[in-house]
C-alpha cells in the first residue's frame, strides 16, 4: 500500500537513454519517496512479516546451540587429552549436559535487556536520536541472524554504537570511547565490526521513522490549520505537542520493537501520531484520503454521483481503512511488551559467558573433582 | 561449480592501477564470473579507529544507489592481512584525463551528454537524501562504453536530518560553492550543482574555470568570474563565518560570459548561469536542470557510445595512474 512519505513533491526520473541511444531528458516518469524506499535495502532486505521473524530468530537459537554443543565438545577432548585422570573417573558428569544452553524464550528477554543497555550506552555519550536508533537497528539485525550463544552480546552492543556513531556523524575515538566505558578494550570492540558489518550485509542506511514524522508534522500544520483551522481546539501549541509525544513514542516503543521490520517508516510515523492522539490522526487521514473538505458534509456525499466518481470516492475508503488498520497493526507490534530482570539477565550473561567459553566450565569441574 | 559464499567472493588482484589519499586501487577479477573489476584496498594504519571511516561511508551509500550514472559496488571483503576490500565495476577512463587530452576534440553534443548523465546521477543521489560533496572531473568516471558514473563517495553523506551541523571543508577547492566558501554550517544539494556548473565550464574551457591557489585566492577567483555576492542578491550572506572584507567585483555581464565561453550557446550560458547562482537558494536543482532547455536544443547530446573516450592509438588506456 502506499503513503505519501512525507509532503515533498515528487522528482521526475529521468534516468535512462531512450530507445533510440540518444539522450533526452524529456522522458518525465515520476518517482515517490515511496517507490525510492522500495529500492532500498531496508525494504528489500530487511522486511520481514512477524512470523518471517519468529522463525529466523528460532533458526538462530538453533544455530547458536549447535555451534555451542561444537564448542564443547571441543574443548572437551582437549581436557581429557590432559587430564585422562579425571576423565576416567568422572568422564559421565563432564558431558556438555554441564552447558546451561539458552532457550529461544530467554534469549529474547536478554537481547531486549540489551537493547535498554544500548539507549543506556547511547545517553551516557549523549548520542543524538539518530545514532541511538542506527545502533538500535544494527542490534536487532545482527540477532535476527545470530545467536547470544555464539556472539556475546555486551561486546556487540559496544561494537555497534561505536560503529553506528562513525556511520552518523559522531565519531568518537576509540580511546575514549573505552576509557568512558569499565572494562572494554579496543581491541575486542574493533574485533567485531568487520563481522557486524557483513551480518549487515553492508547494508549501514537506515531509514528512521523521525523524518517523516517532521514531514506530517509540517503537513498536519497545512491540512488542519490552513487557510483556517478545521478543528476549534487544535493550533499550532497542540500539534506541536502531538509531534514532541509522537517523538518520544517512536524512542520508546518503535525502535525497539519490531515495526521497522513490517512496516515502512511513514507508516511508523502516523502509527506514532495515531497512537498518541487518534482524533486529531484521524481528522488528517479523513482530510488527505477521504477528501473530506471542512465542508464536505453528508449532505453532498447524498447527492445523485457520477459512477465514475463514485467508484473514486470507493477506492478511497477503502484506501483509508486498509490504512487504519495498518496503524493500528502497527501500534500494536510497537507496544509489546517483554519484561526483563536484571537480575535474570545478569544470569543469562553469565551462561552465556561459560558457553562461549567451555574450556572454562571444564577447568572449574576438573578442579573441583581433582581437589 | 556451486556459488556459495566463498566462491562468489573470490577475486584477484592483477596490477595496481591508482593510488588515493586512503586507498590503492588495482583491476582485477571475480574468479568465477571472470567479470573485470577495480578493488580499492584501504590502507591500514591510517586510522586507528578500526575500519576506516570514509570506506565504510562509501559502502553505506552506493550501497543503496542502483543507477547508471553511478559507480555499482559489486562487493566488499576483508582479505586475509585484515585489510578492507571494495570491490567496483571497473572504469577505465575519467573525465580529467579527457579533459587534459588536448588531442581529443569535444564537440558541443559531447558536453552536452556528459553534463547530462552527471545530472542524472546527481539527480539520483539527491532524491535519496545523499549528497555527493566531492564531484570533481576525476571522480567523474567514464566506462569503455562511454557511460559517466559519478565515483569517489568518501566524502557523501545524507541531507535533509534537522538541526544537524554539516563542515564546510568539503569539495575540492576549485569546484566549492561560496556557502561553503563562506563556511556555513547549513548546505544542502546545491553545493553539488555548483561543482557541476564549473565543471560544465571547465568542459567548454578545457581549463580549470576556478583554480584558486589556496583557500583565500579561491575566493579571490570566484567572485572576479562571478562576482562578489552581497546582501542585495543573497539575503543574509554577510552573516556567514567567513564573510568579511570582501573585495567587491561586479556581477559579469552577459556580454563578458559570452566573451569568455565563445563556443557556447545562449541556453548554454543560460544552464551555466543557473548552475552557478552565487546564493544557493537560487541555484537550479537537479530537476529543474534535468528539465532545462539546454537539452531539447539542437544538436542533442551525444548517445554514450559515440563519446570520444581516449585518443586514438596505444591500447593502453589513458588513465593517469596517481591522484
Ligand atoms: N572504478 C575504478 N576503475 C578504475 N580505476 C579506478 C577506479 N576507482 C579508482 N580508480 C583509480 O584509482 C585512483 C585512486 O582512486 P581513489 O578513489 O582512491 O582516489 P582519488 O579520488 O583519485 O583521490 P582521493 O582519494 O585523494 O580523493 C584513481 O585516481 C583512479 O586512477
Amino acid at each position: 500500500m502506499t503513503i505519501p512519505a512525507t509532503t515533498r513533491p515528487k522528482a521526475s526520473e529521468s534516468g535512462k537513454s531512450s530507445k533510440d541511444g540518444s539522450l533526452t531528458p524529456s522522458e518525465k516518469k515520476y518517482v515517490s519517496s515511496d517507490d525510492l524506499y522500495r529500492h532500498s535495502s531496508q525494504y528489500n532486505l530487511w522486511s520481514f512479516t512477524q512470523a518471517q521473524l519468529d522463525e529466523m530468530r528460532r533458526a538462530a537459537n538453533e544455530k547458536g546451540r549447535k555451534a555451542a554443543l561444537q564448542r564443547f565438545e571441543a574443548a572437551r577432548s582437549s581436557a581429557e587429552a590432559e587430564n585422562p585422570a579425571v576423565f576416567a573417573a568422572h568422564g559421565e558428569e563432564l558431558t556438555s549436559n554441564m552447558l546451561e544452553l539458552i532457550t529461544y524464550e530467554e534469549e529474547q528477554v536478554f537481547l531486549r535487556f540489551i537493547c535498554l543497555q544500548i539507549i543506556q550506552i547511547c545517553a551516557h555519550f549523549n548520542m543524538p536520536t539518530q545514532v541511538r536508533a542506527t545502533a538500535m537497528s544494527f542490534f536487532r539485525k545482527f540477532y535476527l541472524v545470530h545467536s547470544v550463544m555464539e556472539y556475546r552480546p555486551k561486546n556487540v552492543a559496544y561494537t555497534i554504537v561505536f560503529l553506528a556513531a562513525k556511520l552518523e556523524n559522531y565519531f568518537i575515538l576509540i580511546e575514549s570511547f573505552c576509557t568512558r566505558i569499565p572494562k572494554t578494550k579496543a581491541a575486542d570492540i574493533l574485533g567485531l565490526e568487520f563481522e557486524v558489518l557483513q551480518t549487515l550485509q553492508f547494508t549501514l542506511l537506515v531509514h528512521h521513522p523521525f523524518r517523516p514524522l517532521w514531514g506530517f508534522f509540517l503537513d498536519f500544520q497545512l491540512a488542519l490549520l490552513h487557510p483556517s483551522p478545521v478543528m476549534y481546539d487544535v493550533s499550532v501549541d497542540t500539534i506541536g505537542k502531538l509531534y514532541d509525544q509522537a517523538k518520544t513514542w517512536l524512542n520508546e516503543y518503535a525502535l525497539l520493537s519490531d515495526a521497522p521490520f513490517m512496516f515502512t517508516p511513514p507508516q511508523i510515523a502516523l502509527a506514532a501520531f495515531y497512537d498518541c492522539d487518534k482524533r486529531i490522526t484521524d481528522r488528517y487521514l479523513r482530510l488527505k484520503y477521504l477528501s473530506e473538505g471542512p465542508d464536505s458534509m453528508e449532505t453532498i456525499a447524498e447527492e445523485e454521483e457520477d459512477p465514475a466518481v463514485s467508484k473514486h470516492k470507493q477506492t478511497q475508503k477503502e484506501q483509508y481503512d486498509i490504512l487504519v488498520k495498518t496503524l493500528k497493526r502497527c501500534i500494536v507490534v510497537a507496544k509489546q511488551e517483554l519484561p526483563t530482570s536484571r537480575e535474570e539477565s545478569a544470569k543469562i550473561d553469565e551462561r552465556c559467558f561459560f558457553i562461549l567459553s567451555p574450556q572454562k566450565l571444564l577447568k572449574k569441574k576438573i578442579k573441583a573433582f581433582s581437589a | 561449480m556451486k556459488f556459495d559464499g566463498t566462491t562468489l567472493h573470490k577475486y584477484t588482484k592483477e596490477k595496481k592501477v591508482g593510488e588515493g589519499t586512503y586507498a590503492v586501487v588495482y583491476v582485477g577479477k571475480q574468479e568465477f564470473s571472470h567479470r573485470q573489476v577495480a578493488i580499492k584496498e584501504i590502507k591500514t594504519g591510517l586510522f586507528k579507529d578500526g575500519l576506516d571511516m570514509s570506506a565504510i561511508r562509501e559502502v553505506k551509500y552506493l550501497k543503496e544507489l542502483r543507477h547508471n550514472n553511478v559507480i555499482e559496488l559489486v562487493d566488499v571483503y576483508m582479505s586475509p592481512d585484515k585489510n578492507l576490500n571494495l570491490v567496483l565495476e571497473y572504469l577505465p577512463c575519467d573525465l580529467e584525463v579527457l579533459i587534459k587530452d588536448t588531442s581529443v576534440v569535444f564537440k558541443s553534443s559531447d558536453i552536452k551528454s556528459w553534463l547530462l548523465m552527471t545530472l542524472r546521477g546527481l539527480h539520483h543521489c539527491h532524491r535519496n537524501f545523499i549528497l555527493h560533496r566531492d564531484l570533481k572531473p576525476n571522480n567523474l568516471l567514464l566506462s569503455p562504453d562511454g557511460e559517466l558514473k559519478l565515483a569517489d563517495f568518501g566524502l557523501a553523506r545524507a541531507f535533509g536530518s534537522p538541526n544537524e551541523d554539516l563542515t564546510p571543508k568539503v569539495v575540492t577547492r576549485w569546484y566549492r560553492a561560496p556557502e561553503l566558501l563562506f563556511g556555513a554550517k547549513h548546505y544542502t544539494g546545491a553545493v553539488d550543482i555548483w561543482a557541476v556548473g564549473i565543471i560544465f565550464a571547465e568542459l567548454m574551457l578545457r581549463i580549470p574555470y576556478l583554480p584558486g591557489k589556496d583557500d583565500v585566492d579561491q575566493l579571490d577567483v570566484t567572485f572576479k568570474a562571478l562576482g562578489t555576492p552581497t546582501e542585495q542578491i543573497w539575503p543574509n550572506v554577510s552573516s556567514l563565518p567567513n564573510y568579511d572584507a570582501l573585495k567587491v567585483y561586479p556581477l559579469p555581464s552577459r556580454q563578458e560570459l559570452r566573451n569568455r565561453f565563445s563556443a557556447a550557446t545562449d541556453k548554454a550560458l543560460d544552464l551555466m548561469i543557473m548552475m552557478t547562482q552565487l546564493d544557493p537558494s537560487r541555484r537550479f536543482d537537479t530537476t529543474r536542470c534535468l528539465q532545462d532547455d539546454f537539452f531539447l536544443e539542437q544538436p542533442l547530446a551525444t548517445s554514450p557510445k559515440d563519446l570520444p573516450t581516449k585518443s586514438s592509438g596505444g591500447d593502453e588506456k589513458r588513465r593517469k595512474t596517481n591522484a
